[in-house]
């Protein structure tokens, strides 16, 4: 299991757009990724589940990915929070 | 869920010009990112419930909503484009996650002239969250609807 910490900066936090891009890059991998905003953990393949965290700037996200490609896995979804939130 | 393999109807929540999502000036939208649909030019500046079902998410912003039909179906509603930017502005949520509604159901009224002045595409995608519970997600004709026609058909 691989664990991520990442706090939002973006000003606008997890709105529709940010939910589709970043539930496209965990549905790369075969593993088993939950995201948990202080509010509530989801699936993060599901984009109503995302949108539904109501993630904001300031906000610290923590995900876990369990699987095979959990090191890949946890690698690009670090550079997807860094690029995109 | 609903039954056999009849399907599921999914209503225009306003009133418009229905265009073809690939259409809509937002790859986010236009290449599938959030899931199928079909977009709507609004003609008025109410959002009404496009079925029967439980608000999931009303963003603080009042530019967007979602629910889960009675049917199972998640229906992302996203009044303009990048609208996300006006923070608020010329939007009134009328609804609140947790919410269940009826199809015709007052969700969200917003300024289409107020946003369309503030230099935003107005256009709506009506989208289903998750298309890949079905085995097609077909759009009205391109043309005009009024708020209740039949926007979606899904098709388990």
């Amino acid at each position: 299991m691989k664990t991520i910490e990442y706090t939002i900066t973006d000003e606008l936090g997890i709105h529709a757009r940010p939910a589709g891009l970043l539930v496209k890059a965990a549905g790369k991998f075969q593993s088993d990724i939950k995201i948990a905003s202080p509010k509530k953990e989801v699936d993060a393949k599901r984009i109503m589940g995302v949108m539904s965290m109501g993630a904001k700037q300031g906000d610290l996200l923590r995900l876990t990915i369990t699987g095979a490609d959990e090191d890949a896995a946890a690698e690009e979804m670090e550079l997807f929070l860094k690029q995109n939130l | 869920m609903g039954g056999g393999s009849a399907a599921i109807e999914i209503s225009a929540p306003l009133a418009g010009t229905v265009v073809p999502l690939d259409e809509v000036a937002d790859p986010t939208f236009a290449q599938g990112i959030l899931g199928k649909g079909a977009a709507i030019i609004p003609a008025e500046g109410r959002v009404t419930a496009p079925a029967d079902g439980v608000i999931d998410v009303m963003f603080d912003t009042g530019h967007a909503v979602s629910m889960t039909t009675a049917d199972g179906a998640e229906v992302l509603i996203h009044v303009g484009l990048d609208t996300v930017q006006l923070k608020g502005a010329h939007y009134t949520a009328r609804c609140k996650a947790g919410d269940k509604v009826k199809k015709g159901d007052l969700l969200i009224e917003f300024d289409p002239a107020a946003i369309k002045a503030a230099g935003y595409d107005i256009v709506t995608p009506v989208i289903i969250c998750n298309s890949d519970a079905y085995s097609a997600v077909e759009g009205a004709k391109p043309g005009s609807i009024s708020a209740g026609g039949a926007l979606l058909t899904l098709k388990k």
